[in-house]
């Protein structure tokens, strides 16, 4: 469904070059969970932001169902985003003078999710806080209000950046479920530094220094 | 209502949770002001260009009656006044309705800018009630001046202006600028909006100086008066003749104020770029204080061009609501202005003076060309992808 090709991301950073991701191989499979491990600093983000065509490849290609993310026009490729992908980043980032369903309709403008929207608040035990702004909710309830907008359209893929990393490990172990749980037939794309968060993985792909190392397949 | 019901119903009201409206109505913090400050800019401009204009207009309106007759004075020579009228009889390419043989003094009326002239016109009884007719008096309160008595008929605009009831004093030996060695008394007010001061003829005759017979052209049709004007105004250059007509009065009162209009546009200007430039400053900041907002919806695949719309549609409401405010509070301002300085001594303005509100305009189409300007080079420059990887946040 999504292959990286020889993908690469080159940024220069005072003068210097740096290669965040360096030729990257990757195919991702539809309802496949991968988890991108690595430490801090090896590129985990900037893969991710490739294969979500949030940024283009310096190098080499990233294709959706045969389509190369890099050729698209700007629009065409955020109504991609928009209508097949997920998004969930570190921060539960949410806007402020919004509702938590308001926040979660934000995932589709066009098609009315108010239904689905309640549905995943209920199912994430967020049916009493629809109607509160993010400032009157906790770090663990934005959060599962973010994945509630990510799951809200229905996506083919759902990309989540370190969905943990800003909380504490029940919440964290929480998040991962729920999003593991409630995303249907859509491929979960999971970045952490945190191999404990991965149990539910189908795979998961080691990087390091931007270049992958190693790959663990689930076994049956 | 129950917080949670609250916010569910208020999107509805305006559409999507990302129309323009959903923000500005919930972050009024932030628009109330900014419509605040155009609203006052509009509400200045509109001030400003109305009661300037009302200046004019009430040089205008005072001296409005003159536009129903050509007003002719010899020069040099008394004796002049049976000639000129006789060219006119025989010249005149215009019917002539009546040719008013009379005489006149000075008196003061006030204006904003302070006292102006204004002349007291004596008739015979029969010539008064012509003017009084052709000058659209409804009725008199009181009477007219009888012969050879220091009496004066005023109209209504006059004896608001002067604050004078019949009764009073009109012109007197002790008034320097509205002298007469007798007192002449008002003992009628005339029902018009055109300004007059009318005194007895026998009387003007028997008591003041200089002894020089003047006259008043009218028309026979009131439509062919201003040709009658022109006629006479060539006719007359270089003769011994002076002559008032209505269009040299408008002239002269634009002329007089051309400067002062080139000196309001260079305020206004400056005052319109002094807005528009802390408006968009005010966007600007307003702006870097959304990168979050713009970041994250660019990421979860809201397009450029989409969310860039959605800021200009933000910046045209508030700037359209912050005009109609200014002009609605304008016109309000200036109603209450009316009543309480102009009507009480008769002067005119306009509260819904076109002119005024055609020069707010540029208030909002300033700032949103700013505002625009401003919104168009942050997305330019912006990388959503920075804000979710925390390098700007």
């Amino acid at each position: 469904m999504i292959q990286a090709l020889q993908a690469s991301l080159v940024y220069e950073d005072h003068g210097k070059e740096i290669r965040a991701c360096d030729a990257i191989d990757l195919e991702i499979c539809p309802g496949e969970f991968v988890g991108i491990l690595g430490p801090s600093g090896s590129g985990k983000s900037s893969l991710l932001y490739l294969l979500s065509g949030l940024k283009n490849p310096t190098f080499g290609a990233v294709l959706f169902e045969g389509r190369d993310l890099g050729q698209m026009a700007d629009e065409e490729r955020s109504r991609l985003r928009m209508e097949a992908f997920g998004f969930v980043f570190q921060q539960p980032y949410l806007l402020g003078y919004l509702s938590a369903l308001e926040n979660v309709m934000l995932a589709d403008p066009v098609r009315d999710l108010r239904k689905r929207a309640l549905e995943l608040l209920d199912l994430l035990g967020l049916s009493a806080k629809t109607g509160r702004l993010p400032h009157e909710l906790s770090g663990g309830e934005r959060q599962r209000v973010c994945v509630a907008r990510a799951l809200a359209s229905h996506p083919r893929v759902i990309f989540a950046d370190e969905p943990t990393a800003a909380l504490d490990h029940a919440n964290g172990v929480q998040v991962v479920e729920l999003l593991n749980a409630h995303r249907g037939e859509g491929a979960l794309v999971m970045v952490t530094h945190d191999p404990t968060m991965l149990h539910g993985s189908d795979r998961i792909v080691h990087l390091t220094e931007g270049s992958i190392h190693g790959e663990q397949t689930r076994q049956m | 209502m129950p917080r949670r019901n609250r916010a569910i119903l208020k999107p509805r009201m305006f559409g999507s949770p990302l129309s323009p409206l959903v923000y500005l109505v919930r972050n009024a913090s932030k628009s109330v002001p900014m419509v605040g400050v155009i609203a006052l800019a509009v509400m200045l401009i509109a001030w400003i260009v109305a009661l300037m204009n009302s200046i004019p207009d009430s040089v205008k309106a005072v001296y409005s009656y003159s536009q129903y007759s050509l007003g002719v004075t010899p020069r040099g020579d008394p004796a002049m006044t049976p000639k000129l009228v006789e060219t006119f009889r025989n010249e005149c390419p215009v019917p002539i309705e009546r040719i008013i043989v009379c005489r006149g003094s000075s008196a003061q009326v006030k204006s904003i800018v302070g006292d102006w002239p204004f002349v007291v016109l004596a008739f015979n009884p029969d010539d008064m009630d012509y003017f009084l007719d052709k000058h659209f008096v409804t009725g008199i309160e009181g009477r007219k001046p009888s012969v050879g008595q220091p009496e004066a008929l005023i109209s209504e605009p006059v004896a608001r202006n002067l604050n004078l009831k019949i009764g009073d004093v009109l012109l007197g030996p002790d008034k320097t600028d509205d002298y007469s060695p007798q007192d002449v008394r008002i003992v009628g007010i005339a029902q018009s909006t055109e300004w007059m001061m009318l005194t007895d003829l026998e009387y003007h005759k028997a008591n003041h100086f200089p002894p020089i017979d003047v006259f008043l052209v009218l028309a026979k049709d009131r439509k062919t008066q201003a040709q009658l004007d022109d006629w006479a105004l060539e006719r007359f250059k270089g003769d011994r003749a002076k002559l008032f007509a209505y269009r040299e009065l408008e002239e002269s009162t634009n002329k007089m104020f051309a400067t002062l209009y080139q000196i309001l546009n260079v305020v206004i200007v400056t005052l319109v770029a002094v807005i528009a430039l802390m408006i968009g400053m005010l966007t600007n900041i307003y702006q870097s204080q959304r990168l979050v907002e713009f970041g994250l919806l660019q990421c979860i695949g809201y397009a450029r061009r989409t969310l860039l719309l959605r800021s200009l549609k933000e910046t045209l409401w508030v700037t359209v609501v912050g005009w109609l405010l200014g002009v609605l509070v304008a016109h309000l301002m200036l109603r209450v202005a009316y009543m309480v300085l102009m009507e009480p001594k008769a002067w005119a303005l306009n509260t819904m003076d076109p002119t005024a509100f055609a020069y707010t305009l540029v208030v909002p189409v300033a700032i949103f060309a700013v505002g625009a300007f401003t919104v168009l080079s942050r997305f330019r420059r912006f990388d959503p992808v920075s804000i979710v990887e925390r390098r700007l946040v």
